[in-house]
């Protein structure tokens, strides 16, 4: 028996090679003897070649005969679809673009690179990690082909026409149109329940100029009811300056003689609002609105109460 | 990726074969030791794929598919029909490739309209679309402070410590700058206490440059998420109800195991009022299950602070 690289390798040349689609039968000809003799062994072998070539990404083109040869599937290697286009980097893009991937640590952009001809580079003094899932490559092909997805959501079923994906803190969100619920929406990708399913490619036009960053809440204290919501809160002068930093110059009602201040901070959801505020610890008070100060109190003496 | 069943060995070989042979066809020529470098791949492993496809072919399809010898340590390779260009760039390529270079986009020192720019609209055009948008706002210290690694020099912080609840003033010389679930860290060697240490940018609150220029240095980078992990910190169990679990997606945790009604984390603990932060969060339903100095942290943390708003200190305090 051959090596399974050697058979997998002569698979690929004799489907690139070939004009007309083949058969498995045919195929099995041509490669004398490298496929396992009887029918089920052979179609196993060749199964697993196809499940091989298309994890790493070999596009094989399948097509159902006519004719005498009605029924049966054959296969074929579209040169100009496995070839990757010369992307003509200059030096200097290639030289950036490999200084990109090495900051990012990517296994995937390594390889890619390697591709389009770049070396590793040694690590630089300033790296990102990202995270990854195993749903983004496919969501950024379907945003970019314009392809409609559905998957499962917190139990229940979206459709979304997905027109970006978004990294933002620690998440990687989707951002598209909600077809059932008819309106911009923005799901967390790692809370997609399964594999999200790929519709039909150009099912969809994306907005000109669409800016995942303008429909995204820019605060999570910001999804909610009411946007306009604002509660008015003391922080200790131990941290005013952080504070202050964080919410801009905007947010500061007033400033009090000893160095602590007032600020506005959107509250429209309360979770999100009384997370931020017990952030502070001991060092911040909500002063107004009276139920939301009522609530912060009531949920402390629950907890007061619960040793 | 996480999670991700990698090629298997034959799928690995022939993805690295599929780069290799177009690479080798442009050269003509290159040493084994040059090639097992950059493919990351043992010389001898190399070997063993390269001379089986030289031994490939389909006459009359393909006489011979690879037309390539080694002698004394170098490959040479010939004529070759097929495998002229790589195999185009995989889903999982192509967004990798996008997210480094969107990511690498908000990196201090990054040029809108510079080389990486280019090398983006070009990847983007290859790829149908971007679609990929990343947005990492810098901390103001975060160009100073890489900056300042590059060249290995000494810089005079004020540093505000959330676990000490304190400023101090020190003098660090940044070693690494990483980004990581949306906030910035610099790994710095410590003046102060003599070691390396891992800041948060966004509590720099000052910086000035010294002039002193430090001996290099190499720092490994931590990879996501376990970076929290190498510290020596205490650790606490906490019970939350099913309904918290993003504690456990929020915050590192070295374990989660099911109880009845609920989840109990294993946490690690950066400092008390981190601690007492938490458990406000949690509130009246989680409950700190060891070490038995914690357990009643979160009450007597809520009584603490119920005293000033009981106290109505808000005419200023």
């Amino acid at each position: 028996m051959v090596d399974a690289l050697e058979r997998v390798t002569n698979l690929v040349a004799l489907l690139m090679a070939t004009r007309v689609p083949l058969t498995l039968e045919q195929i099995a000809g041509e490669l004398h003897e490298q496929y396992p003799e009887g029918v089920a062994a052979m179609r196993g072998a060749f199964e697993r070649d196809k499940a091989l070539l298309r994890e790493i990404g070999v596009p094989l083109e399948t097509e159902v005969l006519g004719g005498s040869d009605a029924g049966r599937t054959a296969y074929r290697i579209d040169r100009a679809r496995y070839e990757l286009a010369d992307l003509a980097l200059a030096p200097d893009e290639q030289a950036a673009l490999q200084l990109a991937v090495a900051a990012a640590r990517l296994a995937d952009a390594q390889f890619g690179l390697l591709k389009l001809g770049g070396d590793r580079g040694s690590l630089p003094v300033v790296v990102a990690n990202i995270p990854e899932l195993e749903a983004l490559p496919a969501l950024r092909e379907a945003a970019a082909a314009r392809a409609e997805i559905s998957f499962g959501y917190h139990g229940s079923s979206r459709r979304l026409e997905p027109y970006a994906l978004l990294l933002r803190q620690r998440y990687w969100y989707v951002i598209g149109h909600d077809i059932d619920r008819n309106d911009v929406r923005t799901y967390r990708v790692d809370r997609i329940e399964g594999s999200p399913v790929i519709g039909k490619a150009g099912s969809f036009r994306r907005p000109d100029g669409f800016d995942p960053r303008s429909v995204f809440p820019s605060d999570p204290k910001l999804i909610g009811e009411e946007p306009s919501a604002r509660a008015d809160v003391l922080v200790d002068v131990s941290r005013a300056d952080v504070v202050v930093r964080e919410l801009g110059d905007d947010a500061v009602q007033q400033r009090r003689g000893d160095g602590s201040v007032v600020v506005a901070v959107p509250c429209a959801n309360e979770e999100a609002f009384r997370s931020w505020l017990f952030g502070l610890g001991l060092h911040a008070e909500v002063l107004s609105p009276p139920e939301l100060r009522a609530s912060v109190v009531a949920w402390l003496r629950a907890l007061a109460g619960a040793a | 990726m996480s999670g991700r069943r990698g090629p298997r060995p034959t799928g690995e070989r022939l993805r690295r074969l599929l780069v290799i042979l177009p690479w080798l066809l442009e050269r003509g020529e290159a040493s084994l030791s040059e090639m097992s470098q950059r493919f990351e791949v043992s010389e001898s492993e190399l070997v063993k794929d390269l001379e089986l496809a030289a031994m490939c072919g389909l006459p009359p399809f393909v006489d011979e598919l690879v037309d390539l010898y080694i002698d004394e340590g170098r490959v040479y390779a010939g004529v070759q029909r097929l495998f002229t260009r790589p195999l185009r760039l995989t889903a999982p390529e192509g967004f990798a490739l996008l997210a480094a270079a969107r990511v690498a986009m908000q990196l201090p020192g990054a040029d809108g309209d510079g080389a990486l720019a280019r090398a983006l609209a070009k990847l983007a055009a290859a790829l149908g679309d971007d679609a990929v948008v990343v947005d990492t706002p810098q901390p103001p210290a975060t160009a100073a402070v890489a900056d300042a690694a590059a060249k290995c020099e000494r810089l005079r912080v004020c540093y505000w410590s959330p676990a000490a609840d304190r400023r101090t003033e020190r003098e660090i010389t940044p070693r690494r700058v990483f980004v990581d679930g949306g906030a910035w860290y610099v790994i710095a060697d410590d003046h102060l206490s003599e070691q390396s240490r891992t800041y948060r940018i966004d509590r720099i609150e000052s910086w000035e440059p010294t002039g002193i220029i430090d001996s290099t240095r190499a720092v490994a980078v931590p990879k996501i998420d376990t970076w929290f992990e190498d510290a020596e910190l205490p650790i606490a169990r906490i019970r939350v109800p099913a309904s918290e679990t993003w504690v456990a997606e929020r915050y590192p945790t070295r374990s989660v195991t099911a109880v009845a009604d609920g989840w109990e984390l294993v946490v690690s603990i950066a400092s008390e009022s981190w601690l007492q932060q938490l458990l406000l969060r949690l509130g009246a339903r989680s409950q700190v299950v060891e070490p038995a100095g914690w357990i009643d942290l979160g009450p007597r943390t809520a009584r603490a602070l119920l005293v000033r708003y009981d106290a109505g200190t808000h005419a200023g305090s």
